[in-house]
């Protein structure tokens, strides 16, 4: 792009600036840094467009050279410019210094590898040590400003990079003491001075004679950027979160000068202190921030060096000075103020902020020093705002709050008046005397008086809910501010329904002492008074938010009351929603009728849906249940259809969902008896669990379908009785049951697991037979064992025995089925199978390692289960 | 200790973006740094547009305040400083420091060199107080003479280059930005020695000083049994010294008569070397007595070369200088009102001007006033419901003067007349305004022969002083009234 006349480029700068993002995602963008470089240059541009173009690059150096690289070449170029300039007055000199300076610095750029770094710094410090550059950089009369720039871009530098200046300390000094600037110099000094301290400590060494070294780098030397690597990038806080004055986080104490280099550190601290005078109020503030902090914890230095200052600073009205003087006050605490010294500081802040020559937010900024105040000997827990000991309530008379007071003066001042008031509480209240406490009462009076104004701004409610909300806050406690304060909202809200909304919020954000009286309060507020009433759709909103299980004949009657008024979709909403704050507070008589009447008379289709989905849940769902599918909100019924709202809230909840089981199962010792084989089932849960349904089914149909298994609540740790499942075989085998369970979590959710498969046994399925007559049982079971055949099957097996014989092995499996025994060498065993087989066994003759069986069925399928079940009876425990 | 930004917005209620970004500066080493030192918690400065919308919105200056919104009016949002969270892009830029001040929000951000999370407090951040000494002095550079729009635009078009010389990376160098104006201006000077920083040359000319002292007093008058009235008096001593060589010292002292009220809670100007104690401890919050320190106060100093306040006092005169009653009753659409100001036989009776202005908050326009008045004139305003009795330059010799009569009102309309918070049903005021010139209500004065200079030359010596009213309210006896809590300390 050719040269820009002074015009285009006011218009594409003022472009950029109204949005810089949009401005380089243009066409344009991506040029313009180049081009701002380029014209720099140019000869047909004036100074003055000069001058706007490198403030352009002062402020937006990211955007114009995104990346390291691109802000080496843009400061290179700067440079460039700069010693190309001719050697008469320029007002481009000490921009361009700035521009390269800010290039270097926010590009990332400054470091030993970086070419234009290696330029800068020594041109920098030349030029800042008065040094006679030669005729390129202008005339003598501009060598003065420079030097003051010089210093201002080393600082900066300094700052972006701590221990950049570690080697210059004692050249920075001797300037300071000749007749540099004393401004700009002390500043670089006490930073450079601050710095170095901290590295060193940091590095476990010492000064190393830093503070007396005088010689310069040598023109075109290296820059020694040791201590700038030492400091490994750690940018360091100019002033560290205080209070810290005890603490030695800083690791300063660990820096021990020799006598030698405390005598000289002490006398740098005491020449930049003795000129301090000279600086501006401003600058001499970062001056006692910076030392303050460079000598914190510095074992040898005592604080006493600043103590000349102090009388001085504390008589001024510098906003920066006493914030100063604080900073002191935190860094050394009782090592340089006094009692006395404490006394007159709090005393000196206090009186600035109420001083009626000072603007507000200097009030507030030192309101919030007071509450903030460091303390010699603090009492209070740290971090939270208090009131210092020493300030008693006759220095604070002349700040407590007003109505005149603007909102942010008022709630800092009724803040400390709320501190006031709770450190009196013990005291008693005496007769007619203005106690803190009954001020605060008619000052939130007042406040809600105004809040009360129909048609009054917003800002004057929200004031005074915030000031109520700041009392509880601090009096949480005490009873005899919060009744009457209980008592004032609720006739504020009387008097301005309208503010619903805040009341809500208040409700919201408040802890049960006053929470749970006012909504007692603005309950019975609304309920009393019902009917048609313009406020209706505030009374209902205030009533889904305070509606709970109390007095719910009141709240009902006032909802019927209404209902025949809720003429739109809005105030219909606006019911039900508090119909439902009484459903899930469990509200049920009274509230099914409301709702059947609601889902037949409301006008709106939707509305009388939500009505019947609402008594639908009322009648099906238990109170608990109820609560979660409701809670715990309702997101505000958007579009047209609330039921739609209503159900992304609730349908998780009555969606059964798949959960990992939650529970072991497990088959427990057998009881043969009754008519059908039952099984006894044991349970283990791992976590609360209610509402349980166990549902079971057999693979194959060998069993008809079988019924579920209840349990109300099942708990981790307590053993609960066994459940029963009978079975019904059609066919006498051993199947596979699979199982589900259904229940509900501790959280209302209704969830739905598969548990492992359960076994049943071919011995689950056993039953004896009806007792046989006492007399005759040897003639029962030959009945029986004669009745197989001709249908049945007949075999014969040996069944191994363990080494317990036969008498344990029939006692442990066989005993219910015994008819005929003959301990220990013969038993006679008849084993019903239902549906309808028998198994009948003779074991007799046992020897040593096992017995023969003689064995018949009327049903030849059960043969092979029998003998399985037989041979294996040995090795079952 | 630096700052990240600087704004200076002017608030256009009424137009759709309620406010103009005029001026904004951004120091990117600055905030290269606040991006290193936040950590997670950094939120970069958004772009103008973004800024200028959640500034004012924050400050309550757009003009949608209909509806709740919880994000600025929840009670627990809850702002006791002039420092604020803004959220811009989904985060929260803090601390952001701003006021509004005569339809100008001054706004910036300083660096805080730690995490953001959780905030530190206000008082451990050194850049917080350097803020508002930016502001202020933004401030001051605007409003020192500034009479109409043409000259904020050329102020506005001069603050760049101001800044670029007070506060060329962020950190501020010099509050007083007239002083960079005037180092631009010197640049050419060759400076000498141990040139303080905020005397950017010297004084080439007739050596002469000016002192002035003006003093504002305050009061609320209730005229009620169990409310006591309050008043008090603000001194500012003002001081340009045209003087030859670099640093000239001066001692100005400020005398009482025998019956002078002592001077409290004295400020002084960083200029002042040294301070008595007694000067340091003398206090409105303690209780007076005879011992009080009564003067003389002597104030040694090296003066800047501008004009600045050398000290800001505050007196607790015995009387005030006006005492008065002010009684209205309603009565339907009308309002009876009875007012009677009496003058102190102390005061000097001689006024450069002295009125008292009757406003009717909250109602209609005035439609008839009857009135009669033991002195002056009654100037009606019946749009703006205003009555201004002009006393004139002199009070009567009784020097005690009433005026009653009724007013009046039509049906309000919301837009033309005055909305006021305080002044709902039967509380209202009348305020004074009046001011007497070569008067102070403390007796102090500067004696022209106690001003000592040691400098080349016999400086001839101008002192002046003048008394003025501010915030002298005398509130409706018949209804309640906003009180603070002095007032109740009978």
């Amino acid at each position: 792009m050719g040269p820009l006349s002074r015009e285009t480029w006011a218009q594409r700068l003022g472009a950029f600036r109204a949005s810089p993002s949009a401005f380089m995602a243009g066409p344009e963008g991506e040029d313009l840094g180049r081009d701002l470089l380029n014209e720099l240059r140019s000869e047909k541009l004036s100074e003055q467009t000069k001058v706007s173009l490198l403030a352009l690059s002062l402020e937006y150096p990211a955007q114009l050279w995104p990346d390291a690289a691109a802000a080496e070449a843009a400061a290179t170029s700067l440079l460039d410019t700069l010693v190309l300039l001719p050697p008469r007055p320029s007002a481009l000199r000490r921009p361009l210094l700035l521009a390269a300076t800010t290039a270097l610095a926010a590009g990332d750029a400054l470091g030993p590898t970086s070419g234009a770094s290696r330029r800068l710094l020594p041109l920098l410090l030349g030029l800042a040590s008065g040094r006679d550059l030669g005729r390129g950089f202008g005339p003598a009369s501009e060598q003065r400003p420079l030097q003051a720039t010089a210093c201002e871009c080393l600082r900066e530098l300094e700052s972006c990079k701590p221990g950049l200046l570690g080697g210059c300390l004692g050249l920075l000094r001797s300037l300071l003491g000749q007749e540099g600037p004393v401004q700009p110099l002390s500043l670089l000094l006490a930073l450079a001075l601050r710095n170095t301290l901290v590295i060193q400590a940091r590095a476990r060494a010492g000064l190393q004679g830093l503070l007396v070294a005088g010689d310069m780098p040598a023109a075109g030397g290296p820059w020694n950027w040791t201590l700038a690597e030492e400091a490994d990038a750690h940018l360091q806080p100019q002033a560290p979160s205080w209070p810290a004055a005890e603490e030695e986080e800083c690791g300063l104490a660990v820096l021990e000068p020799s006598p030698e280099e405390a005598r000289e550190l002490r006398a740098a601290v005491a020449q930049l202190l003795d000129t301090s005078y000279l600086l501006t109020p401003v600058a001499q503030a970062q001056l006692l921030w910076l030392l303050g902090w460079a000598l914190r914890g510095l074992r040898g230095q005592p604080p006493v060096l600043f103590k000349p200052q102090l009388v001085r600073l504390l008589g001024t009205a510098q906003l920066t000075l006493l914030h100063a003087v604080l900073a002191l006050k935190a860094a050394f605490g009782e090592a340089l103020f006094t009692a006395q010294d404490e006394a007159l500081l709090l005393r000196r802040l206090t009186l600035a902020a109420q001083h009626p020559a000072l603007p507000l937010p200097a009030h507030l900024f030192y309101l919030h020093c007071l509450l903030n105040f460091p303390e010699n000997c603090p009492l209070g827990p740290t971090g939270e705002e208090t009131a210092p000991l020493l300030l008693g309530p006759r220095l604070c008379r002349g700040l407590l709050p007003s109505l005149l007071h603007d909102p942010s003066a008022l709630l800092a001042h009724l803040h400390l008046l709320c501190l006031l008031c709770a450190e009196d509480e013990e005291k008693e209240e005496k007769g007619q005397d203005w106690c803190p406490r009954h001020y605060l009462g008619e000052l939130l009076a007042g406040l809600r008086q105004r809040a009360a104004l129909h048609g009054g701004p917003r800002a004057l409610a929200t004031l005074c809910f915030q000031a109520s909300y700041l009392v509880v806050h601090c009096l949480a406690t005490q009873p005899t501010v919060l009744t009457p304060l209980t008592h004032g909202l609720a006739r504020l809200y009387r008097a301005r329904p309208a503010l619903a909304p805040h009341f809500v919020d208040l409700l919201d954000r408040v802890g049960p002492e006053l929470g749970e009286p006012l909504r007692t309060a603005l309950r019975q507020e609304v309920v009393s008074r019902p009917g048609r009433d313009e406020a209706l759709r505030w009374h209902l909103q205030i009533l889904s938010k305070v509606a709970d299980g109390k007095a719910p004949s009141a709240t009902l009657g006032f909802l019927r009351a209404a209902a025949a008024h809720c003429t739109d979709w809005g105030l219909q909403q606006a019911l039900l929603q508090v119909c439902r704050a009484l459903l899930r507070a469990g509200v049920g008589e009274g509230l099914a009728d409301l709702l059947q009447a609601l889902a037949r008379q409301l006008e709106d289709p939707d509305g009388r849906d939500r009505a019947r989905l609402y008594y639908i849940l009322l009648a099906h769902l238990a109170g608990p249940k109820l609560g979660v599918a409701l809670g715990p909100s309702l997101a505000a019924p958007a579009l047209t259809s609330s039921l739609v709202a209503e159900n992304q809230g609730f349908a998780a909840v009555l969606m059964v969902q798949e959960a990992p089981a939650p529970m072991r199962l497990s088959v427990g010792p057998r009881r043969a008896a009754g008519p059908v084989p039952v099984l006894q089932l044991q349970v283990e849960v791992l976590e609360p669990l209610y509402s349980v349904e166990l549902r079971f089914r057999v693979e194959g149909q060998l069993y008809a379908p079988l019924g579920a298994v209840h349990v109300p609540c099942l708990l981790p740790g307590r053993p609960c009785r066994p459940l029963h499942l009978p079975l019904q075989p059609r066919r006498p085998a051993p199947a596979q049951l699979a199982v589900r369970a259904l229940f509900a979590t501790p959280a209302g959710l209704t969830c739905h697991a598969h548990l492992p498969p359960l076994p049943v046994n071919f011995a689950d399925l056993f039953l004896p037979f009806p007792r046989a007559p006492d007399g005759d049982k040897q003639g029962f079971f030959e009945e029986l064992w004669d009745s197989c055949l001709p249908e049945g099957a007949e075999s014969r097996l040996w069944c191994p025995l363990g080494p317990q014989g036969l008498e344990a092995l029939v006692a442990r499996h066989l005993d219910p089925f015994v008819v005929v025994a003959q301990p220990p060498t013969s038993y006679h065993v008849a084993i019903r199978l239902p549906p309808a087989s028998r198994l009948l066994l003779r074991l007799e003759a046992a020897q040593g390692d096992g017995v023969p069986v003689a064995l018949r069925t009327d049903d030849w399928a059960v043969l092979p289960l029998a003998g399985d079940y037989l041979r294996g009876l040995s090795a079952a425990v | 200790m630096a700052q990240r930004a600087v704004w200076l917005i002017s608030h256009e209620p009424g137009t759709p973006l309620c406010g103009t970004v005029r001026f904004s500066r951004r120091y990117p080493t600055v905030e290269k740094r606040a991006r290193v030192f936040n950590g997670t918690s950094y939120v970069p400065i958004p772009e103008d547009g973004p800024f200028l919308k959640a500034l004012l919105f924050e400050l309550r200056l757009l003009d949608d305040d209909k509806d709740f919104v919880e994000s600025r009016d929840s009670c627990s949002h809850i702002n006791k400083t002039s420092v604020y969270g803004l959220l811009v892009g989904g985060g929260e830029l803090w601390p952001v420091v701003a006021f509004l001040k005569n339809n100008m929000i001054y706004a910036c951000v300083p660096l805080v060199e730690q995490t953001l999370s959780p905030r530190p407090p206000l008082i451990s951040i050194s850049g917080i107080s350097q803020s508002f000494e930016l502001l202020f002095g933004i401030q001051d550079f605007l409003h020192l003479g500034q009479k109409n729009d043409t000259e904020l635009n050329t102020k506005l078009n001069q603050l760049p280059d101001l800044l670029l010389q007070a506060c060329p990376f962020g950190t501020l160098l010099d509050a007083n930005l007239q002083n960079s104006l005037d180092s631009i201006n010197f640049a050419s000077v060759t400076h000498p020695q141990k040139q303080p920083a905020w005397k950017v040359g010297t004084y080439k000319g007739k050596p002469q000083v000016s002192i002035s002292i003006t003093e504002k007093v305050k009061s609320m008058q209730y005229d009620k049994q169990d409310i006591a009235d309050t008043w008090q008096v603000v001194g500012a001593v003002t001081c340009k010294c045209d003087l030859e060589g670099i640093m000239p010292n001066v001692t100005i002292s400020l005398s009482l008569p025998t019956n002078g009220s002592p001077l409290q809670d004295i400020l002084v100007h960083p200029c002042v070397t040294s301070l008595d104690s007694a000067i340091l401890t003398s206090s409105s919050i303690d209780a007076m007595d005879d011992s009080a320190f009564s003067g003389p106060y002597k104030f040694p100093f090296t003066p800047p070369l501008e004009s600045f306040n050398l000290c800001y006092y505050t007196s607790q005169v015995p009387v005030p200088p006006i005492l008065g009653f002010y009684q209205m009753k309603e009565e339907e659409i009308q309002v009876k009102i009875t007012v009677n100001l009496k003058l102190h036989e102390s005061v000097k009776n001689n006024f450069e001007f002295c009125e008292a202005r009757i406003p009717f908050y909250n109602r209609g326009p005035i439609t008839h006033v009857e009135y009669k008045v033991s002195f002056g004139q009654l100037e009606v305003f019946r749009e703006k419901s205003l009555l201004i009795w002009i006393i004139g330059q002199k009070f009567p010799k009784s020097m005690e003067i009433s005026l009653s009569g009724t007013v009046t009102f039509g049906a309000k309309s919301h837009e033309k007349q005055p909305f006021d918070e305080i002044c709902i049903g039967g509380t209202a005021y009348l305020k004074l305004h009046f001011k007497i010139l070569d008067y102070t209500l403390t007796g102090c004065y500067a004696d022209q022969h106690s001003v000592q200079v040691f400098a080349s030359g016999k400086p001839k010596i101008n002192t002046h002083r003048k008394l003025i009213s501010s915030d002298y309210y005398i509130w409706n006896s018949k209804a309640p009234a906003p009180i603070t809590y002095g007032s109740l300390l009978l």
